[in-house]
């Protein structure tokens, strides 16, 4: 025998008609469910989207109001619009990091923060250091998710951090840690989330054998943190997860600008415009702060880790890349 | 509410679902694959004019390539052998079909699409160009890179010899 188009056309014939058991049965009541909840999202996020970028806007405009506004009504106003702008509630970053330098303790305030509502892929997010302590932090909805942080640090390695979301994961700077232009131009991080049944093991063996930091154990977790500093590691497991729904935020934060009028809040900040259906990308919904005045003068010690691997790749210009949807 | 949307339901959701399972190969991924299509296309029902299959069709087409871009890939999913009736050779026939079957499992969503509306919904090829959103020199284009990988599928070639030789 050999196949033919009537062979295909009688296999297929065979398989859509051969389910054993119940017959599909249609719920027009929950079909009417399910499109009503799916206006209800298109609404949110188009509403969502124009927030987003009423709150960039608005963020801009803080920078004309004089100091003492910006601590007061004038910064409420500013941030109100970045609040309604959420569609669902997500982790929430807190408004500052603590720094412990033994006995003398200081915080660090949020100075730019993103949203995203996938994981699976790279975000690029860019940001205006005010100090050179600049300290980064991601959370999660999801604790168990694999998160990889890389940032350009004074040495020819990629700094950043690495490890299960368990929260937050995120580290701090100091003047040793950064490279000589930090304060000169606006910076970058590049940050991935993997879902956390993201199989970091199998592809880390397949890779380079995952091998363990410390002798005669397994490839444990911190292993497959040190893995996931291998660019190939990270595409593969890109490849095979894909992009998932999940939402995380990055939160940068720092030390007050020395003029009171600045406010750091980074380069251009890209609220999505063609997303608005709930299949697509991540939806980024920038939050811009103002700076608090005042703070500690003492210098913390770095606490940002090289993550070992090679250059990070090359990644596209705008600052937040979501991937295009497919409707 | 409906302007017809409960009787196009009514009547059309088993073959959308047959139709899905042969895109998804899973019967729960399939209804929701056409639950979601329809939810979708009750929100633009009285914006579609004419027959709505052409609409509904592509909106599975796409959901089930989203969807299947998002989920793991790392297995070749194969069903169930089915039962058929006793013909020259049974298990030789069932083997091929399972072959065949399987063979299908590997095509991109596209071509999937393609061959599933072209030989199992009986649509023209200039239909499907309709129907998955590009043009007909593209679906010829797919259909043959389909029947070409179907057709050299080692499996099915070694059994396409044996049946020869029987």
């Amino acid at each position: 025998m050999s196949y033919n188009e009537s062979d295909l056309r009688e296999l297929l014939n065979e398989h859509g008609h051969g389910r054993a058991g119940r017959e599909p049965s249609a719920r027009l009541d929950a079909i009417v469910r399910r499109g009503r909840r799916i206006r209800r999202t298109r609404r949110a996020v188009t509403a969502g989207t124009a927030l987003a970028f009423a709150a960039v806007a608005a963020a801009g405009l803080t920078g004309l109001l004089p100091a003492g506004a910006q601590r007061g009504e004038g910064a409420a106003v500013a941030q109100q619009p970045v609040d309604s702008a959420r569609v669902t509630p997500g982790p929430e970053l807190d408004d500052t990091m603590k720094v412990a330098l033994g006995a003398k303790k200081f915080d660090l305030h949020l100075i730019h923060s993103q949203r995203f509502e996938t994981v699976g892929g790279m975000q690029k997010v860019t940001f205006t250091p005010t100090s050179v302590y600049t300290g980064d932090k991601v959370v999660c909805d999801d604790p168990r998710a694999w998160v990889v942080i890389q940032y350009r640090g004074n040495g020819p390695e990629p700094i950043g951090s690495r490890g299960r979301c368990e929260g937050s994961i995120g580290g701090h700077n100091d003047e040793l840690s950064v490279p000589s232009d930090w304060l000169k131009r606006p910076q970058s991080m590049q940050i991935w989330v993997f879902p956390g049944d993201a199989p970091v093991r199998e592809v880390a063996e397949a890779v380079n054998g995952c091998r363990p930091r410390m002798k005669g154990k397994d490839c444990d977790e911190v292993a497959q943190s040190v893995a996931l500093g291998n660019p190939e590691v990270r595409r593969r497991l890109s490849a095979l997860v894909g992009e998932q729904p999940s939402r995380w935020a990055v939160g940068i934060y720092d030390r007050p600008a020395p003029s009171a009028s600045a406010v750091p809040t980074g380069g251009p900040s890209v609220a999505p415009t063609a997303t608005v259906v709930p299949t697509g990308g991540p939806t980024v919904a920038p939050t811009a702060s103002a700076v608090p005045t005042g703070g500690p003068t003492v210098a913390p010690t770095a606490t940002a880790v090289p993550t070992g691997g090679p250059a990070a790749e090359p990644t596209a210009a705008v600052t937040a890349s979501p991937t295009a949807p497919t409707p | 509410m409906d302007d017809g949307f409960a009787e196009y339901v009514a009547h059309r959701h088993l073959r959308l679902c047959r139709m899905a399972y042969l895109l998804t190969r899973d019967w729960g991924t399939a209804e929701d694959v056409v639950q979601t299509a329809l939810a979708k296309a009750w929100l633009a029902w009285r914006r579609i004019e004419g027959n709505p299959d052409p609409y509904v069709y592509r909106i599975i087409v796409n959901t089930h390539a989203s969807w299947w871009r998002r989920r793991w890939r790392g297995e070749v999913p194969a069903a169930t052998l089915p039962e058929t009736a006793d013909l020259r050779d049974p298990a030789a026939e069932v083997d091929d079909q399972a072959a065949l079957w399987s063979a299908i499992g590997t095509l991109s969503p596209r071509q999937r699409a393609v061959i599933v509306l072209h030989y199992f919904e009986g649509r023209t090829l200039a239909q499907v160009a309709e129907i998955v959103g590009c043009s007909l020199g593209a679906v010829k284009s797919q259909l043959s890179r389909a029947l070409t990988r179907l057709r050299v599928d080692p499996d099915i070639q070694s059994m396409t010899l044996e049946g020869v030789q029987r």
